[in-house]
């Protein structure tokens, strides 16, 4: 698979260093990371930045992730990217929320590479 | 028409307070994100002068919290397997990775009951650090400590429920 452009929202800096190495085990060892602290961080980065790929955080002060996932629909930044949910709340209604804001997939906390192999390589490959 | 009938987890607190939910949470947080095997012990934990307690609490059905202690160097050991990198004090790093773990630890406790899951809330984390610092709850609904220890370092886990509808 060649270099992947993926953009990591969430608020603490441990999760975004395990996201990315979850990443690299489940393949994609030739990405490029961005990361980002904040949904309005995040937003602002992919002013700057085109990325193949965009995993949030849900739970994160300020700008929560569906409201960032609201925002980048709204304001058309990285159209057609995958963005994947990763998050500790797993009910039913949780999910709904973030497929109804836009998210491809959902990721519960805590996981494993190979679950992150599963919900994330077919979104690339589908694009 | 017929209407839906509230949610209540009264009628469910032998599911929610159920001890072995909270065991297997914790060992399931530590095999997954951490690649390290833990397991309960009668404990206590033998706390150091130091130490870091992170905090989340609950909202919505369940009010409450579930807490993470323990001694400093446990608490480095753990953001060491999280990050991968040698850590030699209590920085942010530590407490952003302890939170994460309390974070982690209360949502997948929560996700345990479905009812649980989909009608209680969970904070931002809390890190609180030093000595001689104590939490009180006055009069909890009902209260789980349990102590686990892996090769390496022991910690103890904590859920707290002081209402439930």
């Amino acid at each position: 698979m060649s270099e992947i452009r993926t953009l990591i929202v969430d608020d603490s800096s441990v999760m975004r260093k395990i996201v990315e190495r979850s990443l690299r085990q489940a393949g994609l060892d030739t990405m490029i990371v961005y990361e980002a602290g904040s949904g309005t961080e995040g937003l602002d980065m992919l002013r700057a930045k085109q990325v193949d790929l965009i995993l949030s955080d849900i739970n994160m002060p300020s700008m929560d992730g569906l409201e960032f996932l609201r925002q980048l629909r709204a304001q058309n930044l990285a159209p057609g990217v995958p963005v994947v949910m990763i998050t500790t709340e797993s009910s039913e209604e949780h999910v709904k929320q973030a497929i109804l804001a836009g998210a491809q997939g959902y990721i519960r906390k805590p996981f494993t590479a190979d679950q992150v192999k599963e919900r994330v390589l077919p979104l690339l490959q589908a694009v | 028409m017929e209407r839906a009938m509230p949610v209540t987890l009264r009628a469910s607190l032998q599911l929610v307070s159920d001890p072995k939910n909270l065991d297997s949470t914790v060992e399931e947080v530590f095999k997954m994100m951490l690649g390290i095997d833990c397991h309960r012990y009668p404990g206590p934990v033998e706390m150091e002068p130091e130490s870091v307690t992170a905090v989340v609490g609950f909202g919505g059905l369940l009010s409450g919290a579930c807490l993470f202690k323990s001694g400093s160097s446990t608490a480095i050991k753990i953001a060491a397997a999280m990050t991968g990198m040698e850590i030699a004090e209590v920085d942010d790093t530590v407490k952003d990775g302890i939170g994460e773990i309390c974070n982690m630890l209360a949502g997948a406790w929560k996700g345990k009951v479905p009812d649980l899951a989909a009608n209680c809330g969970l904070s931002i984390p809390a890190v609180i650090t030093g000595r001689d610092y104590n939490l009180h709850v006055q009069a909890p609904e009902f209260k789980l400590l349990h102590c686990y220890r892996f090769d390496g370092g022991c910690f103890e886990v904590t859920i707290i429920c002081d209402g439930l509808q």
